[in-house]
């Protein structure tokens, strides 16, 4: 079913290991406490291991070390930069603050910038252009559009805590915690069904590909 | 608690999962199904892949994350099958560990079911985050073990030779990320999404201005596309079975009755007290 996995024996065992967890897991639920701890370590440890696995045969060797070894010399300077940085950052506790903080803070503001430049141009300017109520050729276009504005503000005045206001205002701002309660709300019963194909698909798993009980 | 309902609250989980293992095994008929009946997220999704050029090449941003990737999986096969039989090919990026788990898992299934190999380049995990994306928008970086036709494409064209993105998005770096990192560095590239619901709020407003050429985002929407996909030769690539639809309906009424059951007791408290206030105030 999930397809994870072929016929060999490797696999098989695979299938296995991946049944008998799934069932310890579903066993916390029924309140088995201890054995549910020891397949979170379980988890916790292969993901460090996969994630230190990648970054030697990904990461660290293709793009660090054979490059610099291939050049033979001070050729890939952002390379080295990039060693220093590493090397500042692990001797930090030794180094100077000043040889350790700075080129760490320029390495934390640039990818601070990149983030924050992409969601200003990507998201906040286009957005803010998208929800403009303009008139979108069709009534019902143009009726949504002003509605989808007027939701928005009525939202927003939702967050206005410990602001004086007066009735009206009060009121619109009750409408808008009401309207966020109900999109939330049918966030959550989407959510539901999502949770529920994720536990299917374990029990799937446990009947169709551990079993072999077909459907 | 009473002992008598502290024994109940204790065997409900495994009565909920005996109950859905019961409802996953009966035989599908037809008269209850996933998909959704409002198709036009299905329709958009068919038609930005039906707009694509011939022999496309598109750039798979693929970052789902373990935990609701099972919720996409079936929509993720069935739309790298379908762009396979479109003669599409597939350079594959990971941003995260998680997702270049769940790649490698992919590709391997994708091997073992004899798709075109040649079709299909890893362009293996890329470090750094917003970085990184950065990067692909200037030249997805290429191993240098990789080899083939596509290989040279992208390694020659850079962002140039990609004629869309799809990202199957999980929690980091997902459709969002490539939105606000690539998009504006280029141009019209379309960028389709795959994502779990949990993403569903944060990645309508994309669609809604544009920014997203499509996305399935939900469960019926993705049943929606997988019904009305015709994978020709790459039929065996589907998943199967699709997810159990009496099932899901069975767990759905079950959660609205304990919801129910919970608002009522809550409701017949409170009219308790103020039952028991008012005799007071007599």
């Amino acid at each position: 079913m999930n397809g994870f996995f072929g016929t060999d024996t490797a696999d098989l065992v695979a299938t296995w290991v991946a049944a008998i967890v799934t069932i310890v897991v579903l066993g916390g639920l029924l309140g088995e406490r201890r054995l549910f701890g020891w397949s979170q370590h379980l988890l916790a440890g292969l993901a460090t291991g996969f994630v230190a696995m990648l970054a030697v045969h990904e990461v660290i060797l293709p793009r660090l070390v054979w490059p610099l070894l291939a050049q033979g010399g001070p050729g890939r300077a952002e390379l080295w930069i990039g060693l220093l940085l590493v090397a500042a950052a692990a001797g930090a506790p030794w180094l100077p603050r000043m040889v350790a903080a700075v080129p760490v803070s320029i390495a934390i503001g640039s990818l601070a910038a990149f983030a924050l430049s992409g969601a200003v141009i990507g998201t906040v300017i286009p957005q803010l252009v998208a929800s403009v109520a303009v008139d979108g050729g069709t009534p019902v276009e143009t009726v949504s559009s002003v509605a989808a504005a007027g939701i928005t503000g009525l939202v927003l005045l939702g967050f206005l805590h410990g602001v004086p206001r007066g009735r009206t205002l009060q009121a619109a701002a009750s409408a808008g915690r009401w309207l966020l309660v109900a999109g939330i709300g049918g966030w959550l019963g989407y959510l539901l069904l999502s949770r529920l194909l994720l536990l299917l698909d374990r029990i799937g798993f446990l009947l169709g590909d551990w079993l072999g009980i077909g459907r | 608690m009473s002992d008598r309902r502290a024994l109940l609250a204790r065997l409900a989980p495994a009565v909920l999962i005996a109950l859905l293992a019961a409802a996953w095994m009966l035989p599908e008929t037809g008269a209850i199904r996933l998909a959704s009946a409002d198709r036009s997220a299905a329709d958009e999704w068919a038609g930005a892949l039906a707009s694509l050029p011939e022999d496309a090449t598109v750039l798979v941003g693929f970052d789902p994350d373990l935990g609701t990737y099972p919720e996409v999986r079936a929509t993720v096969r069935v739309a790298l099958a379908d762009l396979l039989n479109r003669d599409a090919r597939l350079a594959f990026v990971s941003l995260t560990p998680e997702g270049r788990a769940l790649l490698v898992s992919e590709l391997g299934r994708l091997r073992r079911g004899e798709a075109n190999a040649a079709r299909l380049l890893d362009l293996g995990y890329l470090p750094g985050a917003e970085a990184a994306l950065v990067s692909i928008a200037r030249r997805p970086g290429v191993p240098t073990a990789a080899d083939g036709e596509l290989a040279r494409r992208v390694a020659a064209g850079g962002i140039d030779a990609v004629d869309a993105i799809l990202v199957v998005g999980g929690n980091d770096l997902g459709p969002r990320s490539w939105v606000e990192q690539v998009r504006p560095r280029v141009g019209d590239l379309p960028i389709l999404a795959i994502a779990p619901t949990v993403l569903l709020p944060e990645l309508q407003p994309y669609l809604e201005s544009g920014q997203l050429a499509a996305l399935l985002g939900t469960p019926r929407d993705g049943a929606a596309y997988r019904d009305a996909t015709e994978l020709g030769p790459l039929e065996r690539l589907r998943e199967a079975p699709e997810p159990a639809a009496t099932a899901v309906l069975i767990g759905l009424l079950l959660a609205v009755l304990i919801l129910g059951e919970a608002w009522g007791r809550r409701l017949l408290s409170q009219l308790r007290e103020a039952g028991r206030l008012g005799r007071d105030a007599a």
